[in-house]
This record gives structure tokens, C-alpha cells and sequence, in this order.
């Protein structure tokens, strides 16, 4: 597939799926919505990659979805509105049944909607001047997924207070690591360099071991 | 409504409700008990009230149940005894189903039954020189539900420590802040109500029909595993859908204003 919003490749043993809408603050239009799901698809399919990094370009990670886009984009706008509502999603690697281990390298702003991929990725590190935050209910719209998949993997009370206040607090990458939320902060030069470090690493393991684990571990999660 | 062993008040968008036991470190009495199934009512009903703050009069937060009174007053011990097997309890803003945001501001000690008001609130903040444990062990009770709901929302051995230490250790609020019990630590102490009200009135800024469904979602998902959850918060999701609020917040974005938010 040619994309035009992410950057998608593989550099050895390590896929890489790259937010690319720098100037949108990597927010999700109607191509990145189809994209996502063809990316995660290719490199689930890649013999060759055996781990995936997934970050951004730009300032921002990932703002969630571009809805004034999506808004200009009938046929866009309503199979995102049949996916939430059937909560059919797209848009992660858990969402795409993907086997692999994926590590999220969150640089810059990671809002609303971008929480997606914090709460869907096995491995999660910042870079130092990352920030989180829900904006959702500052605009009127009701955080549910992104917020849910956190609170299942990390102490309640920080992802009700992200979800509630807002737009007016953010998370720090310190405070993220604190609480579980990413398990490494380093220094925003460094990110993508440790990303792949990671990401090797795990990609030495046998791909079946590795396929198994990750399933035990989020099957873990469905219980009630 | 006049309340012997709480206040409630409001100031702005924000609803307080203080325990007012101090002389008993606000330990709940069988009428305090009813007082905060109606208290928690007349707020969550208010349509003024957008955001409602919890704290306690006096040194401390909470000390649980005021074992002494329950079992003194001839009616009390059975009758709590009864509800608490039935699960029929309707003393924080949970049981009652409230759909506002809840902040607690914890200050001095919150033990035993006082961590009820902990785990059953979306947002907790506490005084720097908060204190927090549970000596239900300690004196031949067990301690259950508070410690399940905690337990579903941060690192569990710190909680099942508390269970078995009983009132021989201690938690700060440092700590409590490290384990992602609480999110602020308020010093000086004396400053947490102020701070509290700020918070309260940060959060009031944003749509209440979006925070109501949002706060249905969270907590609707405790009681199921990731998938069946996030099903269920799409239907909160789906909820709000056509909602004035959904094109009132990024119409006032857009004009750089304040939203002028519909009730739920």
C-alpha cells in the first residue's frame, strides 16, 4: 500500500508504524483511518518483522481523531461511526488482532483519541517532554475506550481524573512512569533509538513464544 | 434538608459534603449513616451542583463505623448487620449512583471504613500529612468491601498490607501518591479545601452529560473483562450522540468561549 499519513517500514526484525500528519498533530483523518488498519495488516503479515515500534513525527504522538476531517468525508465519517458504535475499531494493533509485540514510543502530546495506542501496546516509553491528557469532555464528547483499556492496566483513580478533567490538566511523562502507565522515560533524542533498542531485543525471542505470551496476557484482561 | 451529623453546602458549581462527627473523628453513627444516602441524593439531584467535593470537619477525614454507637442502640448492630449481607448500603456517592464527579479531600486519618469514600470516588486528593490504614484485623473484624474496591483500582499488595497490618502500620500520603491512590498531595494541609473547591471548579468546566456517561463507562468497566467493557462504554459512548453539548464544545472552542453546557 502507498501511504500518505503514516510511514510504514522495516529495518530488520523491527516493523515501524510512524504517525505522519506532523502539521495535524498526527490526529486521525479519513486516509489514516484506512491506513492504520492496512499497516497493522502489513506488518503482521511480514515474516521478516518480528516486533513493531509504533511513534509519531512531529511534536505529537498521536490527538485522536481529526473530526473536522472526517466531518467534510461522508462515507468516512459513517464507517467510524458504525465502528464505535458496534465497537468494531481499526485503529491499534489490538484492534487488528496483531500477534506481534508492539512497543509505542510516545514523543510530544498524547490526546485523547492517541490514548488508544498507549492502553493497546504491550510495551509503552516516553520521551521526557511527553504530556498526556483526555480532552474528551471539555468538548463535549464521552471517553470510554482509550480510558477503559488504561484502567485496566494501570491505578484507576489517574485515568478518571485525566478522563474528567479534561483539557485543562495534563499528565507528565514522569508521572506516566510513576504510575505504570509507560515503563521508561528517556530523553526526546533518544527515543526512537531505545524504541528499536526494545523492539530488537524482544524480536530475538522465538516469534511463537513471544505470539503465545501476548496472548495469555490480554486474555488475562477479559476477565471481569 | 437539615443534616445533624454532615453539612452540605455549595459554593459556585461545587457541592460540598463534610462530616461533621469531629469530637469522634467523624466515625458514622447509625443517623449519619442515613444522613449520606440523602445528602448524596440532594447534590447528585441539584441541578446547580456540577461537581461534588468530600472532606471531613476537624483533624481527620473518617474513621469507619462508630462500632460503639451501632452496638449500643439496640436497633443499630442488626440492622447494619443486615445490609451489610444484603450489600444494601447507601452511604457513598457509588451505592447511591451518583453520576457527578466526586473529589475526596482527604484530611488527617481516613482508616477502616473511611477508605469507602476512597475507593467509591473518581478523584482523590489528600493533605500532606494524611494518614491512612485499616485496623479492622486489629480488633477481630474483617475488612471486605472497601478493600475489594481499592483493590480494583491500584496495586493490590499494598492494600492486602494494610488488611494484615492492621493498625500497626501506617500509609502517607506520599505514598498513597506513589501507588496512584491519590493524584495531588496538598501542603500545607491547611490549604486543601481551597484546593479542592479549584479542582472542583477546573472539572465543572466541562460538559456534564459527557462526564456522567464517561463516569458510567469507567465504572461499568470493574465489573467486566477489557472487551465486554469497552462494548458497554460505547453504548455510554453512543449515548451522548446527538447531544447539544457534542457541537456547543467545539462550536465554543472554535470562538475561543466559554461552552454553555445543557443539563444531563
Amino acid at each position: 500500500m502507498n501511504y500518505e499519513t503514516l510511514d510504514v517500514r522495516a529495518d530488520g526484525p523491527v516493523g515501524w508504524l510512524v504517525f505522519d500528519r506532523p502539521d495535524a498533530g498526527n490526529a486521525i483523518d479519513a486516509r489514516m483511518f484506512v491506513e492504520l488498519e492496512a499497516a497493522w495488516a502489513e506488518l503482521e503479515a511480514d515474516p521478516g518483522v518480528r516486533a513493531i515500534v509504533n511513534t509519531g513525527n512531529g511534536h505529537s504522538f498521536q490527538t485522536g481523531l481529526d473530526v473536522k476531517q472526517l466531518a467534510t468525508d461522508r462515507e468516512a465519517l459513517r464507517a467510524s461511526s458504525r465502528q464505535t458504535r458496534d465497537f468494531a475499531l481499526r485503529m491499534t494493533a489490538w484492534h487488528c488482532g496483531v500477534t506481534k509485540p508492539v512497543v509505542a514510543a510516545v514523543n510530544g502530546t498524547c490526546a485523547g483519541g492517541g490514548l488508544h495506542f498507549v492502553a493497546d501496546a504491550d510495551i509503552v516509553i516516553a520521551a521526557d517532554d511527553a504530556t498526556f491528557l483526555d480532552p474528551h469532555v471539555s468538548v463535549g464528547q464521552v471517553s470510554a475506550f482509550e480510558a477503559i483499556g488504561l484502567l485496566k492496566k494501570a491505578p484507576m483513580e489517574s485515568v478518571a481524573r485525566m478522563a474528567l478533567t479534561g483539557a485543562y490538566e495534563r499528565l507528565s511523562a514522569e508521572r506516566a512512569r510513576q504510575l505504570g502507565i509507560v515503563s521508561e522515560v528517556v530523553a526526546a533524542r533518544d527515543l526512537r533509538d531505545r524504541a528499536g533498542e526494545l523492539a530488537a531485543r524482544v524480536a530475538e525471542e522465538d516469534p511463537a513464544r513471544m505470539r503465545s505470551l501476548k496472548q495469555m496476557m490480554w486474555t488475562a484482561l477479559e476477565a471481569p | 434538608m437539615s443534616y445533624q451529623h454532615l453539612i452540605v453546602e455549595r459554593q459556585g458549581p461545587v457541592g460540598w459534603l463534610i462530616n461533621d462527627r469531629p469530637e469522634v473523628r467523624n466515625a458514622m453513627n447509625s443517623a449519619m449513616r442515613d444522613e449520606f444516602a440523602d445528602a448524596w441524593t440532594e447534590l447528585d439531584n441539584d441541578p446547580a451542583v456540577r461537581v461534588i467535593v468530600h472532606t471531613g470537619n476537624g483533624r481527620d477525614f473518617q474513621t469507619g463505623v462508630d462500632v460503639g454507637e451501632i452496638a449500643s442502640d439496640g436497633v443499630g448492630m442488626e440492622r447494619y448487620r443486615q445490609s451489610m449481607e444484603d450489600f444494601d448500603v447507601h452511604f457513598t456517592s457509588w451505592h447511591q449512583g451518583v453520576w457527578k464527579p466526586v473529589i475526596t479531600a482527604v484530611n488527617g486519618i481516613c482508616c477502616g471504613g473511611g477508605f469507602h469514600w476512597v475507593a467509591d470516588s473518581d478523584i482523590v486528593i489528600a493533605a500532606s500529612d494524611a494518614q491512612f490504614f485499616d485496623p479492622h484485623t486489629s480488633v477481630g473484624q474483617v475488612v471486605a468491601i472497601e478493600a475489594i474496591g481499592l483493590m480494583k483500582k491500584m496495586p493490590a499488595e499494598a492494600v492486602m498490607r494494610m488488611a494484615f497490618m492492621g493498625s500497626y502500620e501506617r500509609m502517607g500520603a506520599e505514598r498513597a501518591y506513589e501507588l496512584g491512590m491519590i493524584s495531588e498531595i496538598v501542603d500545607p494541609p491547611e490549604r486543601l479545601r481551597e484546593r479542592a473547591q479549584e479542582l472542583a471548579e477546573t472539572v465543572a468546566r466541562n460538559s456534564p452529560a459527557a462526564m456522567a456517561a464517561t463516569k458510567k463507562a469507567l465504572w461499568g468497566a470493574l465489573e467486566a473483562g477489557l472487551t465486554d467493557a469497552c462494548k458497554q462504554g460505547a453504548r455510554h459512548l453512543v449515548s451522548m450522540w446527538g447531544h447539544p453539548d457534542q457541537t456547543e464544545g467545539p462550536a465554543a472552542f472554535a470562538e475561543r468561549r466559554d461552552p454553555d453546557w445543557q443539563p444531563r
